[in-house]
């Protein structure tokens, strides 16, 4: 397990994991996570299926319990906080989900205005002028009385990323920006993720397991396997790295064949297991 | 976020200070919307050299100040924007659509 | 001892539910009665059309029904009641049967057919596709946000429903007593308000808001409880529409056990 040397105290970082570990249930996910991000990067969490990130990604943002271990974040342990002030931290944080997640029963403009309206007491007047502020950053102008339904996949993920601008926050979390989009208009999502970098300096970050994607958006990235750390660094640093595991995941090599006879006759007759995922 | 009022013959300057966020850009809103509509100055200038920070409601609450003057026929004009705030208004491509001048002199003369 | 193991660890798991349900309501009743004076405003929006959706959605189906129970009801008691020539106690037969008993229970069923089943879909749906994440994410509650007007909806609603539905029980009933039994129109109607206590209606109309919490709170619960997967909504829904009229059919025998033994005294 290759964990960073960072000490808990770095001046700039945003957020910073000591030693987090999630379980679901008796199956422990995350076994002892530990990095920090920084002010103002982007950090790209990559990982293969049921490597544990979006897991990583989904306790980052408070939706599922840490078993143990710190998560520090504008100076607060999230793990050990209550839910009023978890709350506060989340007025400052946005999420961009895979399905996009809107609300399918509100207008474009309504669910972008969802978290002004629910707590500011701004005068809807204003509200109208953000929202539309919002979807014209998104390249979605004209777009506020269109229904979830009647959108393209990409432009959902565009306008759960409005809706995640809304409340101007400092942390904006990606997942799998680009799952489920075809190449080009892929292509357009990282392209809106890197303007939003170069504009508001926000920290980023974002859960992949696209490469191409990854080396465009990333400062920095983590290589999450079978819920531990297996590296972390900047773009240059993971594309020359030697560490097996992560060429193996960069060169998208398969999972090495079983050699030894005698494994393969186990592995044909072995009782059965649980699969674990 | 602070904010005063002076009145000169026919302008009415604002000097803002401190941070234009959720919290204080409705009071914003408020004494602009006051000058403009009710009481119709015909040059509403905004002092923002002590503003160290706008967000989308502050740049929203501005975008309705400018809205407000052009229905009445008034003057709204900007002065002292730090590179922040030209950086805030150049994201939301309102830079051009504000009229911004470097000084409280150029402001009240034009 | 392995049934009773069995019997053991189906107890359990029935009481967690309840305790689920409860904590559901609880929270419910926290967002509806404390939280608005904390700077929470309920979201009275909300709950109104959750109300028209459940309350007047709900009366072209209702009011057909509960006439026919009625109807029924009425040649049911008339088979006894001819054999001794008391076609006369018809009306306050029905009036009471409808108002103590059917019309809060068929009611209650035809509200979880349309509304509880809706809201474990409608939840279950937005669990599936992250909505549900995303509304914590944003810092809102769901169930400040979805629940709680559901709830309110409902415990307004369902006694408003239950009296319709016994005012058509019994006009269903006075359509075999015009027919059938020499009575006039106004006179059934005159014998079928003489027969009826307050209380048979009281009671009537506390079963019918327990039934309303009951209804929302299992609705709600499977909606938040959905797995992954649209399939995962489906059995959500199916489930919530069998333990719904479970529970309403347990939480009637409860009422009516204690309605019973309160006012035997």
């Amino acid at each position: 397990m290759e964990q960073t040397n960072r000490a808990p105290t770095e001046p700039q970082a945003m957020i910073s994991l000591r030693n987090l570990r999630v379980s679901y249930g008796e199956r422990e996910i995350l076994h002892g996570i530990s990095f920090d991000v920084m002010r103002g990067e982007t950090l790209v969490i990559l990982g293969g299926s049921g490597s544990g990130k979006s897991t990583l990604l989904r306790t980052l943002v408070g939706l599922e319990r840490t078993s143990s271990g710190e998560i520090w974040l504008k100076g607060k342990n999230i793990a050990a906080i209550s839910s009023q002030e978890m709350d506060e931290i989340r007025k400052k944080i946005g999420m961009s989900f895979q399905g996009g997640a809107l609300f399918g029963s509100m207008t474009v403009g309504e669910n972008v205005a969802l978290p002004l309206r629910e707590h500011t007491k701004l005068e809807d007047s204003t509200i109208e002028i953000i929202l539309r502020l919002k979807l014209d950053q998104v390249g979605l102008s004209g777009f506020e009385d269109y229904m979830p339904s009647q959108l393209s996949g990409g432009m959902k993920k565009r306008a759960a990323v409005a809706r995640a601008l809304a409340m101007d926050p400092e942390i904006l979390f990606f997942d799998e920006p680009s799952a489920g989009l075809d190449p080009i208009i892929a292509a357009g999502v990282d392209q809106l993720i890197l303007e939003l970098k170069q504009a508001f300096h926000m920290t980023i970050i974002v859960v992949t397991h696209e490469l191409a994607s990854a080396f465009l958006i990333a400062d920095r990235m983590v290589l999450i396997d079978k819920g531990n750390v297996v590296a972390i660094g900047s773009s240059e640093e993971m594309r020359s790295s030697t560490h097996p595991r992560v060429r193996q995941f960069l060169d998208r090599i398969a999972e090495p064949a079983v050699s030894e006879e005698l494994d393969y006759l186990q592995m044909l007759t072995e009782e059965h297991r649980h699969p674990g995922r | 976020m602070q904010i005063a009022a002076r009145h000169l013959d026919k302008t009415t300057i604002f000097d803002i200070s401190g941070d234009i966020d959720l919290a204080t850009s409705p009071q914003l809103r408020k004494a602009l919307l006051r000058e403009l509509r009710e009481l119709k100055m015909p040059r509403v200038v905004l002092n923002l050299g002590a503003v160290r920070y706008i967000d989308s409601s502050g740049v929203a609450s501005l975008v309705e100040g400018l809205k407000a003057s052009r229905d009445v026929g008034s003057r709204f004009i900007l002065f002292g924007l730090n590179k922040t705030i030209r950086e805030v208004l150049q994201l939301s491509k309102l830079l051009k659509i504000f009229e911004i001048y470097e000084n409280e002199e150029q402001s009240v003369a034009t | 001892m392995e049934l009773t193991t069995q019997i053991g660890g189906s107890v359990t798991d029935g009481l967690a539910y309840l305790g689920a349900l409860t904590r559901l309501g609880g929270r419910a009743a926290y967002f509806t009665f404390v939280a608005p004076f904390r700077g929470k405003p309920l979201r009275f929006e909300s709950a109104i059309s959750q109300a028209m959706q459940t309350g007047v959605g709900a009366l072209p189906i209702l009011s057909l029904i509960t006439f026919f129970i009625g109807l029924i009801l009425a040649l049911q008691s008339a088979y006894e009641l001819r054999k001794f020539g008391a076609l006369n106690y018809v009306a306050s037969a029905v009036a009471i049967s409808m108002t103590r008993e059917l019309g809060p229970l068929i009611t209650a069923i035809v509200v979880i057919g349309r509304s509880g089943s809706a809201f474990a879909a409608e939840i279950g749906t937005m669990k599936v596709t992250e909505e549900i994440d995303a509304l914590e994410t944003m810092a809102i509650d769901p169930i400040h946000f979805l629940v709680t007007p559901k709830f309110i909806a409902m415990i307004v609603m369902l006694p408003c429903l239950t009296i319709w539905a016994n005012s058509m029980g019994i006009l269903g009933g006075a359509l075999f007593g015009v027919a059938q039994a020499d009575f006039t129109l106004v006179r059934y109607i005159q014998s079928s308000l003489d027969a009826l206590f307050l209380r048979d209606i009281t009671t009537g109309l506390i079963k019918s808001v327990m039934f309303g919490i009951t209804i929302t709170a299992v609705g709600c619960h499977e909606g938040l409880s959905t797995g992954a997967g649209a399939e995962q909504v489906g059995r959500s829904t199916t489930r919530a529409v069998v333990v719904s009229i479970f529970l309403v059919i347990l939480v009637d025998l409860i009422f009516t056990a204690l309605f019973f033994f309160v006012s035997e005294r």
